[in-house]
């Protein structure tokens, strides 16, 4: 039967995706021949777009959410003054896959700058757009909201990260707190579509999954360029970058299970704003700031897979030594995420 | 004192420019201008690309990119060793950068000056990974022409009235470069997005999908970079009439989705995949309601345009004419089997 021989081939082909994945994604042909070998732990269990997609919805949820308080004082399901003033969707809740949860904690931001307060409602606009975006995609397979902490999440992680006063950190108390909060989303969402990219099957999605990409990295371009204009010598809030990062880096380690990171994938994978020495046009030893975050020798952005992915946003919940947590549950995910049967949580 | 603006009445009209060598002889005279020599046509294939032909059409983007912002930043160029041809490649031809007025941009802050440092590496560095990953098969640099600046900006309309006194020219300062950078950053977001999709399934478990798309992000990355800066800058200067580099920035767009929709017969924005920058007004910022534009995205869904490879040509050539092979940035064409527009 075509169908069903043509699903096996999906599957296989998804398994050496993920398992790629896995590795880092190894680069170049060799290296996919030889993977064809190995045997696959997951090999039974198939992953479909579905399955990517929710876990990116997953995300957006907490990031629409994030910024929705931020900008307007609301959360993404209910309109107020500020967010109809701004042209925010109203996002209807219509997924009802998995336990649906509540949005704790966060406030509107009482921005003093008009380029923070400007920037905040154009990312709260436009993740609400994407969450709107998948909802649609996905119908009646998307996966309800899962329980959010936005609260005393921050206070966990910054604690973690080691920024001075952590315990009390609040990214809703000014401009500069709301630019810390921010920081911490938008690298990684980066890296988890990033991360997604190659396991999509349907060449649509490849490309609507490469355009969020794009739309996150403008994001962390200018959450990142704003802290670096602000704070350029790194005292206060561009210093907290470079904690961030490597507590990043060292959570999205541990997601790799104990399997080194491909050649795209080097360890560390984050870097925060400080400066870096590079060679420039036959010239050594040059200074350059940190406005991307990307492996520094070739200059491509990470990826990461769904356990990385989740061992950061679950403040160390997806991994216990080099096993693998499911459902993964911490920090801005209190009760884990929302998947299918076969889904990423 | 010679005018910009009566400059660009007397010689060259936007018209002409937008219509392209096609259309006779007042198009070939703006290109002419431009600095390009005519070119033997290269030539086109109806077969399906490799991936190889995708790596090398990214290739010739980052040269271009490379070069502008190396020379912004240091006043010199790639290292001969980053432009060779690979063994196996059709074009063994390394070509030469016309410099026009290219050097390092004169009185940056430290900071700024670290930030150009910052973005040169990136793209020197993906110049170097391209080349690597294609080995024999990569292209070698081809002709680049850093003077088309200039004319870009005529026919962008970008007067005196947008950027103070004398010419546009992106080496001149800070908020030039800014201009500049600003040509080049959201087509190659748009140029990875739409490649990402002409990889085959091979290419995608060989890694060049992934490759890809982490290049895509860093792009964007500066993007971001770019479009904050203007935008930042604006704000700060307290109105457009103050910071006249964010209404230029907008007409470098205006003319790029008139380039890279339909033909240069019918200019037109109809279709545009481009998100003009805004100023957010004055307010009380607790109270604001205005969102900045810094992603360029569609306004329904919020995901980050594509562009084809004709589209992106159409932009680097200075041409909206359907069959035009060089012109612009590559007054001798790209050095790829899609120089040749084909819609």
């Amino acid at each position: 039967m075509a169908n069903q021989e043509t699903q096996v081939l999906d599957e296989i082909i998804a398994a050496n995706r993920r398992k790629m994945l896995t590795l880092g994604v190894a680069s170049l042909a060799g290296l996919a021949v030889a993977g064809l070998g190995v045997p696959l732990a997951k090999a039974a269990t198939s992953y479909t777009d579905s399955d990517i997609l929710n876990f990116a919805l997953n995300l957006e949820y907490l990031e629409a959410n994030f910024y929705y308080l931020a900008a307007f004082g609301t959360t993404i399901d209910v309109a107020n003054a500020a967010s109809t003033a701004a042209g925010a969707l109203q996002i209807t809740l219509s997924g009802t896959v998995g336990t649906a949860g509540s949005v704790t904690g966060g406030s509107q931001v009482p921005f003093t700058t008009i380029p923070v307060a400007s920037y905040a409602i154009e990312v709260a606009v436009e993740e609400g757009k994407h969450v709107q975006l998948l909802l649609s995609a996905l119908g009646s397979s998307a996966v309800a909201q899962p329980a959010i902490n936005l609260g005393t999440s921050f206070q966990t992680l910054a604690t973690a990260a080691g920024i001075p006063g952590g315990a009390a950190f609040s990214p809703y108390a000014s401009d500069d707190d709301f630019l810390v909060g921010a920081y911490v989303f938008e690298d990684v969402g980066v890296t988890a579509y990033h991360g997604a990219a190659s396991l999509l099957t349907v060449p649509a999605n490849l490309v609507t999954a490469a355009g969020i990409l794009a739309v996150e990295a403008y994001h962390a371009g200018l959450i990142r360029t704003t802290i670096n204009y602000l704070d350029p010598t790194g005292a206060s809030i561009g210093g907290y970058t470079n904690l961030i990062s490597t507590l990043r880096a060292s959570l999205s380690m541990a997601g790799l299970l104990g399997v080194a990171p491909g050649p795209y994938d080097a360890n560390p994978d984050d870097y925060g704003l400080a400066d870096f020495s590079v060679s420039l046009a036959g010239a050594a030893n040059v200074t350059a700031t940190r406005l991307t975050d990307a492996d520094p020798t070739n200059v491509i952005a990470f990826a990461r897979n769904t356990t990385q992915v989740l061992n950061i946003v679950t403040g160390g919940g997806a991994v216990n030594g080099t096993t693998q947590v499911s459902p993964a549950v911490g920090v801005f995910f209190p009760a884990g995420m929302n998947a299918g049967p076969n889904g990423f949580k | 004192m010679d005018n910009l603006s009566t400059f660009i009445n007397r010689s060259v009209s936007r018209r002409k420019f937008l219509a392209g060598v096609g259309a006779g002889a007042g198009a070939v005279a703006a290109l002419n201008l431009a600095g390009c020599s005519s070119s033997p046509a290269k030539t086109t294939t109806t077969s399906a690309p490799t991936d190889a032909d995708v790596l090398n059409f990214a290739l010739n983007l980052e040269y271009l990119e490379a070069q502008f912002y190396l020379y912004a930043a240091t006043g010199s160029g790639l290292e001969a060793s980053d432009t060779t041809a690979g063994s196996a490649s059709p074009y063994q031809t390394v070509g030469t950068v016309t410099l026009g007025d290219a050097a390092a941009v004169p009185g940056l802050t430290p900071a700024q000056q670290e930030i150009l440092n910052e973005i040169a590496y990136e793209e020197q560095e993906h110049v170097r990974f391209l080349r690597s990953a294609l080995g024999a098969a990569a292209v070698p640099m081809p002709d680049i022409d850093l003077s088309f600046f200039g004319p870009l900006a005529v026919a962008a309309t970008i007067t005196t009235a947008a950027t103070g006194a004398g010419s546009f020219n992106p080496f001149s300062s800070f908020d030039y470069f800014l201009v500049g950078g600003f040509i080049f950053e959201d087509v190659g977001v748009t140029a990875y997005s739409g490649a990402a999709s002409l990889i085959s399934p091979a290419g995608v478990a060989a890694g060049y999908l992934t490759a890809a798309a982490g290049i895509l992000a860093v792009e964007a990355y500066h993007a971001g970079y770019i479009r904050t800066s203007l935008t930042g800058r604006a704000i700060a200067a307290g109105s457009a009439a103050a910071y006249p580099y964010l209404a230029a920035a907008n007409l470098v767009e205006d003319l790029r989705a008139t380039l890279s929709v339909g033909d240069g017969a019918a200019p037109s924005t109809t279709g545009s995949v481009e998100t003009l920058l805004t100023l957010p007004p004055d307010t009380t910022p607790a109270s604001s309601t205005t969102a900045s534009s810094i992603v360029a995205a569609s306004p329904t869904t919020a995901v980050g345009f594509a562009r084809t490879v004709n589209q992106v040509l159409h932009i680097v050539y200075g041409s909206a004419t359907v069959g035009a092979s060089s012109g612009g940035f590559f007054p001798s064409g790209m050095n790829s089997i899609f120089a040749t527009t084909t819609a």
